[in-house]
């Protein structure tokens, strides 16, 4: 019976811990600082949230463009023209497994942002300041997978340049 | 439903299917109903899990940036058959070297816009 009631204690207490550490980390004075510029980091979040819709849109065409339309095409002329293109292949296969990753963050990214625009920052302040902070995480991953694509891009070109150099030398 | 069950509740096979008969018209409707709304579960699941709620502008609350979309189709294609000569890597290296400055110009989703000071919602200890 004393373990039942010791086991509940505590599965209660790291069920309940995180809300109530987020409320005692903040002072009244900073819950009240939430409150006041509550409708102002609402309106901040909402156009975040339509320019980043609009940015993942742009970005995710470019991104898929220049690996459908350009490293994909090159390859298979390469390959037809019975050529080695080995790297360029391999650089394009993990590019496009950063590009599915940029995807899935971005999902998961905007999901949380969603949902922090759907907490009431004036009742609920200390929820809406430990939200946004998961969000900015979010977003920094999404960022993170953004530059692995753009080294996927650069190590392409220079794989390129490299085969150019290569086929010109062959070619002389 | 036994036959039992059926005698208490004062049900036989024979009036039931009368029951059924009388109302064929509202049971379709009702039928129809639970399968529209089944098959719309489904579809706003699919909506949101793979991924294509994020790429529709035409939510509400993208109306502001609606317009800026662009299209795919400005992007040249690079032909995937031929012989490859001197003039096709030059090619391909001006198109390539095009797109690829214009997609790493811009550090995307970079940026500290949501800084808890550009938000307003600082604390006063924090820098």
């Amino acid at each position: 019976m004393k373990l039942v009631l010791v086991t509940s204690i505590v599965l209660g207490g790291l069920i309940f811990m995180p809300s109530v550490s987020a409320e005692d980390d903040l002072s009244e004075a900073h819950l009240n600082r939430i409150r006041t510029n509550c409708v102002a980091a609402k309106n901040s979040l909402n156009q975040l949230h339509a320019n980043d819709a609009l940015l993942r849109v742009n970005r995710g065409q470019m991104y898929e463009a220049i690996s459908v339309k350009l490293m994909a095409s090159m390859n298979s002329r390469i390959a037809l023209n019975r050529l080695d293109g080995g790297e360029m292949v391999k650089i394009t296969a993990d590019y496009n497994r950063q590009l599915e990753e940029f995807r899935s963050s971005y999902q998961v990214y905007e999901q949380a942002l969603s949902r922090l625009m759907r907490i009431d920052c004036a009742k609920k302040p200390a929820e809406f300041y430990s939200q946004v902070g998961s969000v900015r995480d979010l977003r920094e991953e999404v960022n993170e997978n953004v530059k692995l694509l753009h080294d996927g891009i650069k190590d392409y070109k220079a794989a390129f340049d490299k085969f150019s150099s290569e086929f010109k030398g062959e070619d002389k | 439903m036994t036959d039992e069950t059926r005698r208490r509740l004062g049900l036989n096979r024979e009036s039931f299917n009368a029951w059924k008969h009388d109302h064929r018209l509202a049971l379709m409707i009702f039928g129809s109903i639970v399968m529209s709304l089944a098959l719309v579960v489904v579809s706003m699941y699919l909506y949101s899990s793979s991924g294509a709620a994020q790429l529709d502008l035409s939510r509400p609350g993208y109306s502001s940036v609606r317009g800026r979309a662009s299209s795919n189709d400005k992007i040249d294609t690079f032909p995937s058959s031929g012989t490859i000569t001197k003039e096709t890597i030059q090619e391909f290296e001006a198109l390539y070297s095009r797109y690829a400055d214009e997609a790493t110009a811009i550090d995307a989703f970079g940026g500290d816009v949501l800084n808890n000071r550009e938000l307003g919602i600082d604390g006063p200890q924090e820098p």
